[in-house]
């Protein structure tokens, strides 16, 4: 009887060894293809910091390897895409602009960030450029043209490059303060390219609480009419007349991100503990030109260090230290806040501005990938293999340390709608990538 | 009482593939697996215990069964759209377990205790693939000890019921969406066991002729609930401790549904018997999966998924063949149609539409001792599911199990 059970055991123990090998498969297959009318063999990516990988408040080598460009043609290499060359700092300088990087986060909404300023790519042998110290030279010919601060109305300047050293550092010393990006791109000959331009022509007027340099014109909203004029040139460069394929990608709302929408009344009353706390702001240029801030009003991320702090405030009465921010003799600065008048006007620009897009992109049979719809429509979060996506500063997973660069995830998932967008228009089959693949915000091992 | 249980009844022998609609697992009796797991409507030996306590005082003799399935199961998985990530399940054997004693208290009045696993899921997935912010491992065990009394009012009826006494615990593990400098992901894992619950399992069984004999069982809901769980985590970078907290404790519960089955059997002959079961499980109870937290996790105090499951049936049709006096035959098919609405697919149950095929025997070595052997293959249907409402993966998941078991019987 036991040889029996024996018997019966050993046959059901190879019945289970048998059949351990027979593996379930996921029938459909995936077959990658550009379709008919695409040809990756030269892409070229045109934009700025959002295109060049600037993340954490810098560019360094890593948010390169990590840039929606380079994400993009590692996918159409699998569609026939040819080598992609990014402008890319060396391993030594990999740091290269120097960034911010996590310090610590003593509560969950009191992050601690610190700038990384070691194996920076800042050269000290030249004099530093109006828009900051240069770096590194990369002169040979690239794939990804980005250039982080450019706009449509700067890439019309030919001074441009004596100006911006991102830009200067992809420039021969030869044409740096001759040559504009506009002829930059011009001579890029692309097969296929990505157009992400227009962000500065707004953005840098909103993230300065709408606060112009009368010395600067690039720090004021671009006029529709000089951006519009620019960026037909643009794309008809990049079309070359039509011949050329490619996707537009227009301006999100600067509402949609964290530089924006982390510092509100609620958080500031929370951070200082005190529920009913009153926060003042000034509107305008007179010294009543003071009122209370609302929920409607956003404190930019970068004024968060300045809240509460102990300012010496002359009065009638002699100096008093009043912090700042909650009294109204020591109201916010009007460049703190995009208060909610100039959030209506920024939206208002940014509309004009994505319908000249639009109006472009369609004249040249062009698919605009609408990322201002996108942010808008995820302001509420959304999940992606049970990972919470939202505009929140830090938790939301998107957004990098500065608040308006993405995290490389962030980065992947714009690269999964360009793609989304391609596929879509061209009738192509484009692999998307997994996006859990890329990192988001690096938290250190310190306290 | 709940760790005592499971220390007695052997840790890992309770662990057992979700190879059933839901994690609900229907691997009751080596003799009725044979048969595509009828059972309800005939006397089918001790297990009438689990299928019809009704049945069980139509036993003629006293009898202890024993007996245990090995669950090898595999779920391959597919990303959505074009994205080429794939993934396969790494899972352990389940070996899920039963074991019946029935004792003639009088002719008519029959005793009987039965220990059985009729939930469960055992599914890892690793830590790599795409949903491993999800899930990377799932441990969900439950042992049901039910003490029963059957009584035989007829020569042509029968009403029986047990105590049922839930027990089991959960070991659900996932990857945290943050990382450390050197790009590690944390894990947290949640592991706690549950509460002792409370149902019952009743049936009737009817035989009006020799051949034909009809019977319904109904068991009982039950929650299986845990309190004061451990949540532990691993790898955290220290500047995401006041994210993720140690001493957290979480508390959860979740359903163990209801199922009410109708069985016919039917003995055309000596030597022949056939039996057609209809199953509905009640999963409608099974609303959400919430695990509510004493200390914050990533910022909130609890997570909340919708599941929405719909009751669901269960057909099954067997045969059993008596070759001679020492040697039966079974085989039998069932159809298990899925409780998962589209959008709430969840890595944990990537659950659809299966088919079991079944084949099954018995060898008499003796008049009082026998052995059961049975085998059975299930083939779920490959689903594609958005999972935009559970909060799950999306993708498409391919499931098939081979479940080999053995059982010994004896009679005084």
């Amino acid at each position: 009887m036991k040889k029996y059970i024996y018997k019966v055991s050993v046959l059901a123990l190879f019945g289970s060894v048998l059949f351990t090998s027979c593996e379930p498969e996921v029938d459909y297959e995936v077959n990658p293809s550009a379709g008919e009318e695409l040809d990756f063999s030269n892409y070229v990516a045109v934009g700025n910091s959002l295109t060049a990988g600037f993340q954490d408040g810098g560019l360094y080598l890593e948010g390169q390897l990590y840039s929606y460009p380079a994400i993009l043609a590692d996918q159409f290499e699998e569609v026939g895409g040819g080598e992609f060359v990014q402008p890319l700092f060396t391993a030594a300088q990999r740091n290269g602009s120097g960034y911010l990087r996590l310090a610590a986060l003593p509560t969950p909404t009191s992050p601690v960030t610190e700038r990384v300023t070691d194996n920076l790519a800042v050269r000290t042998d030249v004099p530093p450029l109006p828009g900051g110290p240069r770096l590194t030279k990369f002169t040979q010919p690239v794939n990804n043209l980005a250039v982080p601060g450019m706009s449509v109305l700067s890439s019309y300047s030919t001074q441009y490059g004596a100006i911006n050293p991102y830009f200067e550092r992809l420039l021969p010393d030869a044409e740096v303060g001759t040559k504009s990006y506009l002829q930059r791109v011009a001579e890029a000959d692309p097969t296929f390219f990505t157009l992400w331009l227009g962000n500065n022509d707004i953005l840098t007027y909103a993230t300065n609480g709408a606060v112009a340099d009368p010395a600067n014109p690039l720090s004021d909203k671009t006029p529709v009419v000089s951006f519009k004029t620019i960026y037909s040139l643009l794309v008809n460069e990049l079309t070359d007349g039509g011949e050329v394929e490619g996707v537009i990608a227009n301006i999100p709302d600067v509402t949609a991100v964290p530089f924006f929408n982390t510092v509100t009344l609620a958080a500031i009353r929370q951070g200082a503990g005190a529920p009913d706390l009153k926060v003042y702001i000034k509107v305008g240029p007179a010294p009543s030109d003071v009122r209370e801030l609302t929920a409607d009003d956003l404190v930019l991320l970068s004024a968060k260090a300045n809240i509460g702090r102990p300012d010496q405030v002359q009065t009638p009465n002699g100096p008093v230290v009043i912090p700042h921010g909650f009294n109204p003799a020591n109201p916010l600065n009007d460049n703190e806040v995009l208060d909610k008048d100039e959030v209506v006007e920024v939206k208002n620009h940014t509309k004009l501005l994505n319908d000249a897009i639009a109006e472009i992109a369609a004249a040249n049979n062009i698919p605009v990938f609408d990322v201002n719809a996108f942010f808008n429509s995820i302001k509420g979060g959304f999940k992606i293999d049970e990972v919470t996506y939202s505009p929140a500063f830090i938790s939301g997973n998107l957004f990098s340390l500065d608040g308006i660069h993405l995290t490389p995830r962030g980065y992947a998932i714009i690269a999964n709608e360009f793609i989304r967008v391609a596929n879509e228009y061209y009738n192509a089959s484009i692999p998307t990538v997994d996006v859990t693949q890329y990192r988001t915000v690096v938290f250190p091992n310190n306290n | 009482m709940k760790s005592k249980i499971l220390a007695l009844l052997g840790g890992t022998l309770l662990s057992a593939s979700a190879m059933a609609g839901g994690y609900q697992v229907n691997l009751a009796s080596q003799r009725q697996i044979g048969m595509g797991h009828t059972g309800t409507g005939i006397v089918a030996g001790t297990s009438s215990i689990f299928f019809n306590p009704g049945a069980m005082s139509f036993l003629r003799e006293n009898g202890v069964t024993i007996g245990a399935s090995a669950i090898v199961s595999k779920i391959a998985y597919r990303s959505t759209e074009f994205t080429s990530a794939t993934a396969n399940t790494d899972n352990p054997i389940g070996t899920p377990f039963e074991v019946y004693a029935v004792y003639g208290i009088t002719e008519k009045l029959k005793a009987g205790l039965g220990v059985y696993t009729p939930f469960g899921s055992t599914v890892n997935w690793g830590d790599e693939w795409n949903g491993r912010f999800g899930l990377t491992q799932l441990s969900l065990e439950a042992a049901f000890i039910q003490p029963t009394l059957s009584y035989q009012i007829s020569d042509k009826v029968g009403v029986g019921a047990g105590l049922v006494i839930a027990t089991g615990g959960v070991n659900l593990q996932r990857q945290l969406p943050l990382q450390g400098p050197d790009g590690t992901e944390p894990g947290v894992e949640l592991d706690g066991g549950a509460n002792t619950g409370f149902g019952f399992n009743a049936g009737i069984y009817f035989q009006p002729t020799e051949a034909f004999s009809i019977g319904i069982d109904y068991r009982s809901r039950i929650d299986l609930q845990v309190e004061g769980g451990e949540v532990s985590f691993s790898d955290l970078p220290s500047s995401a401790s006041a994210l993720f907290q140690p001493g957290t404790e979480f508390s959860a519960e979740l359903p163990l549904p209801s199922t009410l089955t109708v069985g016919v059997g039917y003995r055309p002959n000596d030597r022949v018997t056939l039996a057609v079961d209809v199953s509905r499980v009640g999963w409608s109870a099974y609303e959400k999966l919430r695990f509510d937290y004493t200390k914050p996790v990533g910022g909130r105090l609890f997570s909340e998924n919708a599941r929405n499951y719909d009751d669901a049936y269960i057909y099954r049709i067997g045969g059993e063949y008596k070759s001679s006096d020492a040697l039966t035959l079974r085989a039998g098919v069932y159809y298990d149609t899925t409780p998962v609405n589209n959008g709430y697919l969840t890595p944990e149950t990537p659950d659809a539409n299966a088919l079991g095929l079944s084949a099954g025997l018995t060898y008499h070595l003796s008049d009082d001792f026998s052995v059961d052997a049975s085998f059975l293959y299930v083939n779920k249907e490959e689903r594609t599911d958005p999972a935009n409402l559970s909060g799950g993966v999306a993708g498409t998941f391919k499931s098939v199990a081979y479940i080999p078991g053995i059982g010994l019987n004896y009679k005084f």
